[in-house]
């Protein structure tokens, strides 16, 4: 082409006075990590206030039966599965730097397959850890009153129920459609090197 | 990692990037964004970067495969020709031109796009090729490609005489 050099004059002429400036994008960047690492935090402290609520009731009310014991047991196993997790995930994403696109669509592989095996697999384990260790640990409370023991296991049912039948196949599908195009897209791509 | 290295790579490539992002998504803030995920990429890995390429490339590298794993937002991109009714003796407007010549590329396959974005940042063919890992021999067969496709869609529209 001729008119290459016409074709640089007008490419360069586009406006980028409003990027913003060096100390700016330092700011930007900071931001951005600690987003990061406040959800990352976030997650760690919710999971572990839950451990330490459950030791302390333990400790405060002394329980005697022990349904509450395995219950309390059940409870913050979930909780360390949850927290496991997350950080080993976390992890990865965060150890993926500079990388080509056949490592690229190795690792969106990789994510597919383990999100699939922490639906099938492990949030079953810490929903059902969490379920029948939350039923064990309640039947201390409530046993000696009916009604409050009827209303309190209705609601744990039905608060589990809408987790395990609702939220977590709507999560899982919006996570594996979003993935899904990704990789599409990476591959589609992958095809016009 | 020293702010100042940071900062002074930062002022010399920022314009460059951006660029290069608005040529893939042809939408000044999709290109904001890509241009700043880049940069995040930059400032998390500059530690480890270890001068086995020119850190141009390695940095247009970032950019390049954060544009093609770009995918949330590629829905709006803008992809409405320009009126084809402009009577072809009509000189575009420098601002035109501009908005015609990111349209223009943003029409490309995603790979070419990233190609012709390069040439003209006036890149080296050889450093096209590391950056976009492809040989030289298809670097040079899909500039002379889309050149030609270029050239057609400027002379559509009576921009080179």
């Amino acid at each position: 082409m001729d008119n290459l050099n016409d074709l640089k004059a007008v490419w360069l002429h586009v406006k980028t006075d409003g990027l913003p400036n060096s100390s700016q994008m330092i700011s930007i960047i900071k931001t951005n990590r600690d987003k990061t690492l406040r959800r990352l935090i976030f997650l760690i402290i919710s999971a572990l206030t839950m451990i330490l609520l459950v030791l302390f009731a333990s400790y405060f009310f002394n329980f005697k039966l022990i349904s509450s014991k395995i219950g309390e047991g059940l409870i913050i196993s979930s909780g360390l599965i949850l927290i496991a997790t997350n950080l080993n995930s976390l992890n990865r994403f965060y150890k993926l730097n500079v990388c080509s696109n056949k490592e690229y669509i190795g690792f969106l592989e990789q994510t597919r397959k383990r999100q699939l095996f922490y639906f099938k697999y492990t949030q079953v384990v810490g929903l059902a850890f969490s379920f029948v260790g939350l039923n064990l640990y309640l039947y201390e409370l409530v046993y000696k009153n009916q009604l409050v023991m009827i209303i309190s296991y209705s609601l744990l049912i039905i608060y589990f129920a809408i987790v395990s039948f609702h939220l977590r196949p709507k999560t899982y599908k919006k996570g594996a459609d979003k993935l899904n195009r990704e990789l599409e897209n990476v591959m589609r791509i992958a095809q016009q090197f | 990692m020293s702010n100042l290295n940071f900062k002074e790579i930062y002022e010399t490539y920022a314009p460059q990037i951006y660029r290069v992002c608005l040529g893939y998504v042809n939408d000044q803030e999709q290109a904001k964004d890509l241009m700043q995920e880049t940069f995040i990429s930059v400032w998390k890995n500059l530690s480890s970067f270890k001068h086995q390429s020119k850190i141009s490339t390695w940095i247009y590298r970032i950019a390049t495969n954060n544009c093609l794993r770009h995918l949330e937002k590629a829905k709006r991109i803008i992809t409405t020709e320009l009126p084809y009714d402009i009577k072809e003796e009509t000189e575009l407007k420098q601002d035109d031109k501009v908005k015609f010549l990111y349209q223009c590329i943003s029409e490309l396959e995603e790979t070419d796009r990233l190609i012709i974005s390069l040439v003209l940042e006036d890149l080296p063919q050889t450093e096209i090729a590391n950056i976009i890992g492809l040989t030289i021999g298809n670097i040079r067969v899909k500039v002379h490609r889309i050149k030609e496709k270029l050239t057609c869609k400027f002379k559509k529209h009576g921009q080179f005489e």
